[in-house]
């Protein structure tokens, strides 16, 4: 018997058999958007209580796109899909865009494939000054042959144009309004000049040292630190204005008042500094930023995250996935094959 | 900053009229009213434009990173696709469908906060532009199809315009997913290092995919047309809502911003 006789193969090749697995796929994927994914055992266990925990974890329902079944629906389908296109194969010119689409999500799966047999990724967390040669990936360390070495880690920030300084006379009357996005002086109408020395997100004062220090990058007691000068300069004073604790006064309150009004401050970039070293060399310099990945040697390196209470530290992400340019081809197949079914196939009908 | 707003609410009043007008002449059968609402559809379209092409400049970047700005491109996106199906089928009731839907989007987008804010790291990308736009290139087209199928499904008698405008639109929308789906694929991977996560918002553009794509099988390989076909339109237009609003209102993950 022809095997395109037999029953199994009929039964793969069939239609109705990619809509029940396209219809199953999207059933179990939209539970996994329900059930959040891959979280630690106390996530689980606070949420759902340590009976639905076990339930979760026994039926893989947390973390159901790495489960043994989802991805068996996802080898049936493959599988669906290559029948129906052995079946279907010719190479007459309307067959084209069919052909293309469907073996596109071949080359994608096996791109995937490759990627997850082949691939490294892994997180390393680096503080300014360290250097790295090797990171985990799947639970063994992989070797990069070269070093990164972590030189500065930026956090920069969106200041508000409503973010800034008032300064009031005694009599309660604005004096002068010196906005903290657009620069850090102000000459007040009696000839005294008004500076923003420093920004300190989360103040703290150590008390032996009585020096000035941020507790964390979050503004949680964001204060700055302001220079209030005479005419001519001679007479310089400097105090703190805090935006959570506007009545501290000290000294200087008793002619003027200051408002330090806080407006929240957006992320604007997070930059790691990095030099790339070989055989003790440096090789080059480069800054990391979302967005912005560092690639040497096959490996990208990508700004991950960050510490909030230590801005030394830096989180990146190291990949190395060689099935990229395969998934790639597959959706440059994909796409060329969709339009030829929607858009060309009709001309050469017509014509 | 000029005030631009004054842009918006001009679109927003001439996607009223476009739509009152396609109402209008759904009762009152001559044929001034359509072509009323054809020139109101048209002024509402460029108005929006300007507005886009303003808050464009004065946010020094594409505006596209918000709930509020992404409504703005659905709307845009749902009348720009239907003046063409407009002009050629030349529908009432889908007409006054699609443009009440439009004006639903605007309406909706009028109640949010306007204001420009600086952008988040992670969308500083030259993909934001393409991964928007062919997202809601495809949301606009599939939104059109369903109102096509929509009608079809309380119609008596021919149905095969509403039935052929269903399947273009699903088409072209099937096609734009796919775009969106790629283009934020690939974007993840140079912003992330990883193409595909399984993020909700992924998910369930995917699941969305998979609904017209079983709709574009059952039709091409099991000649499933009109009503039967018309019932998985709107099963994939709830999906896509849901991607759309659900995912950002009722989970959580990497999209939050829109």
């Amino acid at each position: 018997m022809p095997i395109k006789q037999t029953k199994i193969w009929r039964f793969f090749s069939s239609i109705k058999l990619a809509i029940w697995l396209l219809s199953i796929i999207a059933a179990l994927s939209l539970v996994g958007t329900f059930i959040p994914q891959n979280e630690d055992a106390s996530f689980y266990i606070e949420r759902f209580g340590s009976a639905g925990f076990n339930f979760l974890s026994k039926a893989g329902l947390n973390n159901i796109y790495s489960a043994w079944w989802f991805i068996i629906f996802l080898i049936l389908l493959a599988f669906n899909l290559l029948i129906c296109l052995l079946n279907r194969v010719s190479f007459k010119l309307r067959m084209l865009g069919t052909l293309l689409a469907h073996f596109s999500i071949l080359v994608i799966l096996s791109g995937a494939l490759i990627g997850l047999f082949f691939g490294e990724k892994g997180y390393i967390k680096i503080k300014e000054g360290e250097t790295i040669n090797s990171f985990v990936s799947k639970n063994r360390l992989v070797k990069l042959g070269f070093s990164l070495r972590l030189d500065d880690f930026i956090y920069e920030e969106h200041i508000d144009v409503k973010e800034k300084l008032i300064i009031y006379a005694k009599d309660g009357s604005v004096l002068g309004e010196l906005s903290l996005s657009q620069g850090n002086d102000l000459k007040l109408p009696g000839g005294e000049s008004v500076r923003i020395l420093r920004f300190i997100p989360d103040f703290s004062m150590d008390i032996t040292t009585k020096q000035v220090v941020s507790r964390s990058s979050e503004p949680k007691n964001p204060a700055i630190e302001v220079e209030l000068s005479a005419s001519g300069g001679k007479d310089t004073k400097t105090l703190w204005v805090f935006a959570h604790f506007p009545d501290i006064h000290d000294a200087l309150g008793k002619d003027y008042k200051f408002v330090y009004q806080w407006v929240n401050r957006r992320p604007k970039d997070f930059i790691s500094r990095v030099t790339i070293l070989k055989e003790g060399k440096e090789i080059f310099e480069k800054d990391i930023k979302v967005n912005f990945p560092l690639e040497f040697n096959g490996y990208s390196f990508f700004q991950s995250s960050y510490d909030k209470e230590n801005l030394s530290w830096s989180g990146l992400q190291i990949n190395k996935d060689p099935g990229v340019p395969i998934v790639y081809l597959g959706f440059i197949l994909l796409i060329s094959g969709l339009i030829i079914i929607f858009y060309i196939n009709p001309l050469l009908r017509r014509a | 900053m000029p005030n631009i707003n004054i842009y918006l609410n001009s679109a927003f009043v001439g996607y009223f009229l476009a739509m009152f007008f396609y109402f209008i002449g759904l009762l009152f059968p001559t044929k001034v009213f359509p072509l009323l609402a054809r020139f109101f559809s048209l002024a509402g379209v460029l108005l929006l434009s300007l507005y886009i092409g303003m808050r464009w400049q004065a946010a020094g970047r594409p505006p596209l990173s918000n709930m509020f700005e992404s409504l703005i491109i659905f709307a845009w996106g749902i009348t720009a696709v239907f003046i063409f199906i407009d002009l050629r089928y030349k529908i009432k009731s889908i007409a006054v469908l699609s443009s009440l839907l439009g004006l639903l989007a605007l309406g909706y987008a009028s109640l949010l906060d306007k204001e420009i804010a600086p952008l988040l790291p992670a969308l500083k990308s030259n993909w934001l532009t393409i991964h928007v736009f062919t997202c809601f290139i495809g949301y606009a087209a599939l939104t059109i199809g369903f109102a096509a199928s929509l009608i079809l499904l309380f119609k008596k008698g021919n149905i095969e315009n509403l039935d052929s405008i269903s399947y273009k639109m699903i088409a072209l929308g099937f096609l734009f997913l796919a775009l969106g789906i790629i283009s934020g694929a690939v974007w993840a991977n140079s912003a992330w290092g990883t193409y595909w996560s399984w993020d909700p918002k992924e998910t369930w553009s995917l699941i969305t995919w998979f609904v017209y794509a079983i709709y574009l099988h059952v039709r091409f390989r099991k000649g499933w047309r009109g009503k039967r076909a018309a019932w998985l339109s709107v099963l994939g237009f709830l999906a896509m809502l849901f991607t759309y609003f659900g995912v950002n209102y009722l989970l959580s993950g990497l999209h939050s911003y829109a």
